[in-house]
């Protein structure tokens, strides 16, 4: 009795130990190896950015300035190579969780290792996406400015959000996120913006579409002369 | 090159002299620079052999024709005896990026072709050229040797605001040289330069728009050739075109000026103040036609820059000049001043933050067009009741100041 429900039973459980344990140590030695290669490359390509000079350029482009906005104090080439490092651990982790064949793990497994590209992409269209929308929100500026217009500010707002919220939606959708919803819902806003946005210029621009017709038809008051070159 | 302008080239074979004409849609006024040049060639230079060139940005107002049926039909109100030989014209479309200095590219191949003693171009927008500026701009090339020769004109006070408050007073600062009109458009300059600026790769710069009068300068300047300036009188020009972007021509101009210190840092960082270039013909007073300016105008511009961009100039100008700008927001249309020294040192820092490419250049630069007009609207605020000369001075003490403040950009260039 005492043979069959306990000894039996702790006799397989130690067979199966004995099986798992050389794929376990093997499991162990490849994370271990991961850390070690992932410290190593994290090392040599931070010596690399900093060798091209990839923080300033990264000033230059306004990624800083996001970077310190999201409240991150560290620097690209330090952020970009612990980013490195950090993915060849996961790609060493992945390989060492394979080495454990499990068959409820290596399912899992396989889901995340082809979820993680999408992440990726969203990732950088998000941050293409902030970049482009901050040049273009600033050309805007700079362009309305130059041609006196007030409202300079609100356009180049409107310009760098409007970038910005397509960046949003295209990355949810490569996340696969609600994405009928979300495709939807930025129609809707988008929609909803330049209504709104035609609405205030009809009832707001009435007195400057006036002084724009009035200026074009009768011509300027007092136009200046002042020939720059 | 065209195939027919390359055969016309083969059948002239060789000339003394080329004037060049820029154009594009300019046949109101081109008519009158064509006659001013054929009665400059027929009255200082009938010996030579004189060929005539427009290149032109593919008007489409009829400007090729006006040149070619052009003639000065009665020389003898201009000549005592006719002129003999006869006067070359070539009228071509240029190639490349339109603009200004694309034209002139084909001018100075032309020139190239024909080996020509002596140059000269000139705007074809002019209403005050006569036969003499072809007599003082080509003459001291072929008699004195001079290569290049800069203009000298008088000018309504309000007129050239950028050549005034920018270019005059940087490119004196920085090359040690006073040419009064660095950007002037209407220059003289010999064969051998005309070669030396083909050797030069900037056809796909801002060099091939507005950027080509500096860059002529400048390049002229900077290989030590020889220059001089020549007074031509008054410049009187149609008023270019009202839809002509201010802020893309600040951008080419002040754009190539910064170029050319690229270019050329190690010459201008051993230059410590100024000397005169040697000035030619008779300077005299001239009655110029009056300029409105809408001062109020120009201030609200310079408010509404300082409201909306003041974000991006306080990542490169230091503290006290964004507090002097926010401060100057605020003032009366009688009180509203931008100082000298705050004008240098931002022009400065403005030359030094494209240097070191802390933003976009295209942003810095058009960022740029706020400060320019409020310091334009500071200048004819303070010049109302000035003359002339006392322009001239004020001006002069621009140019000091840029010459004393060139410390800040040679300390912080490197």
């Amino acid at each position: 009795m005492f043979q069959r429900f306990f000894i039996e039973p702790l006799d397989r459980f130690y067979d199966k130990i004995i099986q798992f344990l050389p794929n376990f140590l093997v499991s162990v030695v490849i994370l271990i190896v991961g850390f070690i290669v992932g410290f190593i490359l994290r090392m040599l390509f931070l010596k690399l950015f900093r060798a091209i000079n990839i923080d300033k350029f990264s000033e230059r482009s306004g990624a800083v300035e996001m970077m310190k906005k999201s409240g991150m104090k560290e620097n690209v080439s330090d952020l970009l190579s612990k980013l490195i490092g950090w993915i060849v651990v996961i790609f060493f982790a992945g390989i060492s969780i394979s080495a454990l064949q499990v068959p409820t793990m290596d399912k899992l497994l396989e889901s995340f290792l082809l979820y993680i590209p999408n992440i990726f992409i969203a990732s950088l269209i998000l941050l293409i996406g902030y970049l482009v929308g901050n040049f273009l929100g600033r050309t805007a500026l700079i362009a309305c400015v130059n041609a006196g217009i007030k409202i300079s500010g609100i356009i180049s707002r409107f310009v760098k959000f409007a970038v910005l919220i397509l960046s949003v939606t295209m990355a949810l959708e490569q996340l696969g996120i609600g994405k009928e919803t979300v495709v939807i819902a930025f129609a809707i806003i988008f929609g909803g913006v330049i209504l709104a946005l035609a609405v205030a210029f009809g009832f707001g621009g009435r007195d400057l579409a006036k002084e724009y017709l009035e200026e074009k038809l009768k011509g300027a008051e007092e136009r200046d002369e002042i020939s720059h070159l | 090159m065209r195939k027919d302008i390359q055969d016309r080239i083969s059948e002239i074979k060789e000339a003394d002299i080329l004037v060049g004409i820029p154009s594009y849609n300019n046949s109101k006024t081109i008519g009158h620079v064509v006659k001013a040049v054929h009665a400059g060639f027929a009255k200082y230079f009938p010996d030579r052999k004189c060929v005539l060139v427009n290149s032109d940005g593919g008007s489409k107002d009829g400007t090729i024709d006006v040149v070619q049926n052009t003639a000065v039909e009665d020389f003898q109100s201009i000549l005592l005896q006719h002129r003999v030989s006869q006067v070359f014209k070539l009228s071509t479309p240029y190639h490349g990026i339109p603009g200004k200095g694309s034209a002139f590219r084909t001018i100075f191949q032309i020139a190239e072709a024909l080996n020509v003693k002596a140059c000269a171009v000139v705007d074809s927008d002019l209403r005050s050229i006569t036969p003499e500026w072809i007599e003082l701009l080509i003459k001291p090339v072929i008699e004195s040797e001079y290569d290049y020769v800069a203009p000298l004109y008088h000018r309504h006070k309000y007129d050239g605001t950028i050549t005034n408050s920018i270019i005059y007073p940087i490119t004196r600062a920085l090359y040690g040289r006073q040419v009064r009109q660095p950007i002037g458009g209407d220059f003289g300059f010999s064969g051998r330069l005309a070669r030396f600026y083909l050797t030069k790769d900037v056809w796909e710069t801002d060099v091939a728009r507005y950027g080509i009068d500096i860059w002529m300068t400048t390049t002229a300047i900077a290989n030590d050739f020889k220059i001089c300036q020549s007074f031509l009188g008054a410049k009187i020009h149609d008023p270019k075109d009202p839809g002509a972007d201010l802020s893309a021509m600040l951008y080419q101009v002040v754009g190539a000026t910064f170029d050319l210190m690229e270019t050329y840092s190690s010459m201008w960082k051993t230059v410590k103040g100024s000397e005169p270039v040697q000035s030619l013909g008779f300077q005299y007073a001239v009655g110029l036609e009056p300029v409105l300016v809408n001062l109020d105008r120009m201030i609200d511009k310079f408010r509404l820059g300082v409201k909306e961009l003041m974000s991006i100039w306080k990542s490169f100008l230091p503290a006290e000049i964004t507090v002097f700008l926010e401060r100057a927001q605020g003032l009366k249309k009688e009180e509203f001043r931008i100082t000298d020294e705050i004008w240098a040192e931002i022009i400065y820092r403005f030359a030094l933050a494209v240097h070191k490419k802390m933003m976009n250049k295209e942003h810095l630069l058009k960022s740029l067009t706020p400060l320019y007009i409020g310091r334009t609207a500071s200048f004819v605020s303070e010049a109302w009741e000035s003359d002339a000369q006392e322009v001239e001075a004020k001006i002069e003490n621009l140019c000091r100041m840029f010459e004393d403040k060139k410390r800040l950009i040679s300390e912080n260039w490197d």
